[in-house]
């Protein structure tokens, strides 16, 4: 193992990282309120994607601009499915979640379908790569991963500081105790799945300008969320980050040492893995 | 009314049998296929999940690898038909022995996302492993039976799953996977060795979805990974389970009959939006009649011994 070879899947790895971390804060967000598993988080990322798409093949919009639509616009998405479908299912037991998000799933995959066709399309922006030392530097990925780490600060400062974020840290901790202290614990699961949704949707746009996409292509990312969100620990946030990282150079280095091919499946393996060595994760807390 | 129900059961079936010998009508047929496949689809999650409460989120990995078993004995090795399908029951039991020893200690939504977990690496397995799998080319299959033939095998699998499901709920194995469903601390206090009782239900759950996935293989006449380990068999099994009302014998046949027949419907009037419409029913299922039909009835039956006050 050369140390070029070595630094250049660090460097990959970690810039892909960067994005999925941003994808999974977003799922275990959600999951961490609601106690619900999120079989559409992919899809929602899939059609913040495609809103990337639009505005900047369509409308001649540059890419990253589209973020400033594709945030808002998945968040009031995700308003929407919490407060007609996921607020029903709060509390029932797991089951009922996976369905009714999965229906969700399957709704907009179809309309993506009949919207967009099911071609693969891509968002061209910005090719080619910086070398530094000898590691290339892809810098669509390079930007990606930029924005990916400026957003999840932003959402994990949110979290920290706010008020409103504060409530939905203390809905997921103990929602009784949050009520009690006079916490709108419906108003906050809003929010909480309206974020979530805009955190995969960023995520979605970026991967747009890095990867080809196609309606369908929400399972993928589903799987890969579940993976980083398992790794972490359900519901924990610096979880989710460290979680992202640890997928992303997983997969590089499977790429660079066994294939392309072995790399896609290395998050159901790492997955499953996970689950049957340490269930909490790396930095979630056992629980009955 | 035990006499009415066994002489109900007698009609339907001698009906069934009679329709399937007689008639000529091929797209019936295929249709009836179709429905004795989720029928036996969907009583064998129900064995699992709805007994258990343990959600299997991966089901379709049974189907799957009953499926490419049946599909390679017969295309690679020459075996004739009936060990070929029953090897598949096999290898589906042995993948279920194996993977629910590590994941039955997982506990709700655990267990659930590793199923889901395990259904996709079967998926890249079986893309990647193309010396054994031929991969995304896929293989190809000569038809084993006639139409008719598969009707009546596949309709003996479905009434085997349903007698299966009468069996574990007839028995104390089915009480006490109820018990351990409801309370599994409380099960064990009893003296219910759970891990043994659940992983019981689970190798019962995983055979004759490995039957009828070699059936299907043959009589749809090729697979390939992406449709065979498809989730979306996983959800039917759940929806039509949950749409007759979980841990019955007759809920899933209810669901797999009905639910069967919809979709057939609406592919045939919107074949670009059907999917769409599944979505909606699967939301509309879950919020409006999460006990399905089983429970509403059961639930009336409870009102009417209760004399009114």
């Amino acid at each position: 193992m050369s140390p070029a070879l070595l630094a250049q899947g660090l460097v990959t790895g970690v810039l892909l990282g960067g994005v999925y971390a941003l994808v999974a804060l977003g799922l275990t967000l959600i999951f961490g309120v609601m106690r619900v598993i999120n079989v559409a988080h992919g899809t929602l990322l899939m059609v913040g994607a495609y809103v990337t798409f639009t505005a900047a093949n369509g409308l001649g919009m540059n890419p990253l601009a589209s973020l400033l639509v594709s945030a808002p616009l998945l968040f009031l998405l995700g308003v929407l499915v919490q407060r007609f479908v996921v607020e029903r299912v709060v509390g029932a037991p797991e089951l009922q979640g996976l369905l009714v998000t999965f229906g969700v799933s399957i709704i907009l995959i179809n309309l993506a379908l009949r919207v967009f066709k099911p071609d693969i399309r891509a968002v061209t922006y910005l090719s080619g790569s910086l070398t530094l030392g000898g590691v290339a530097f892809s810098v669509p990925r390079l930007i990606a991963f930029a924005v990916a780490v400026a957003a999840t600060a932003a959402a994990m400062l949110f979290l920290k500081r706010s008020r409103l974020g504060k409530a939905i840290r203390a809905t997921a901790q103990n929602q009784t105790v949050a009520v009690v202290c006079g916490v709108d614990v419906k108003r906050i699961r809003l929010v909480a799945f309206g974020l979530g949704a805009a955190l995969a949707g960023v995520g979605g746009s970026l991967i747009s300008i890095m990867y080809a996409i196609y309606p369908e292509m929400g399972s993928l990312y589903t799987l890969k969320a579940f993976c980083v969100v398992v790794l972490g620990g359900l519901g924990s946030y610096l979880g989710a980050l460290l979680g992202g990282v640890i997928l992303g150079l997983a997969e590089s280095f499977t790429g660079l040492y066994v294939g392309t091919q072995a790399a896609e499946a290395v998050a159901y393996l790492l997955l499953v893995a996970v689950l049957l060595v340490r269930p909490q994760g790396l930095l979630g807390e056992r629980r009955q | 009314m035990k006499g009415r129900a066994a002489v109900a059961t007698i009609v339907v079936l001698a009906a069934l049998g009679a329709f399937g010998a007689t008639t000529e009508n091929t797209y019936y047929l295929s249709v009836g296929y179709s429905i004795f496949l989720y029928v036996a689809l969907a009583s064998s999650w129900n064995v699992m999940s709805g007994f258990t409460g343990y959600t299997s989120f991966g089901h379709v990995a049974f189907y799957g690898v009953g499926a490419y078993t049946a599909a390679i004995l017969m295309f690679d090795h020459f075996w004739s038909w009936a060990p070929a399908f029953l090897a598949g029951g096999l290898a589906a039991a042995l993948l279920a022995a194996v993977i629910g020893w590590p994941c039955l200690r997982l506990k709700g939504p655990y267990f659930a996302i590793s199923m889901l977990g395990i259904a996709e690496v079967l998926r890249i397995v079986g893309l990647t492993w193309e010396s054994v799998t031929y991969g995304g080319t896929g293989i190809p299959l000569l038809s084993a039976l006639s139409l008719r033939g598969f009707y009546f095998l596949m309709g003996g699998v479905a009434l085997a799953a349903v007698g299966v499901t009468l069996a574990v709920s007839r028995t104390r194995f089915g009480l006490r996977l109820l018990a351990l469903r409801e309370d599994e601390v409380g099960a064990e206090t009893m003296g219910i060795n759970t891990t043994a009782h659940k992983l019981a239900a689970f190798v019962l759950s995983a055979v004759i979805p490995g039957i009828a996935g070699g059936i299907d293989a043959s009589r749809v006449g090729f697979i390939e990974p992406i449709s065979t380990f498809n989730v979306f068999i996983t959800i039917q099994m759940i929806i039509m389970t949950m749409f007759g009302g979980r841990a019955t014998v007759l809920g899933p046949v209810i669901g797999a009959v009905v639910l069967s027949v919809v979709r057939e419907a609406l592919w045939a009037r919107y074949p670009y939006d059907y999917q769409a419409l599944f979505g909606v029913l699967i939301i509309a299922l879950v919020l409006f009649m999460p006990e399905g039909v089983m429970g509403v009835v059961q639930a009336r039956r409870r009102a009417a011994k209760v004399p009114a006050p």
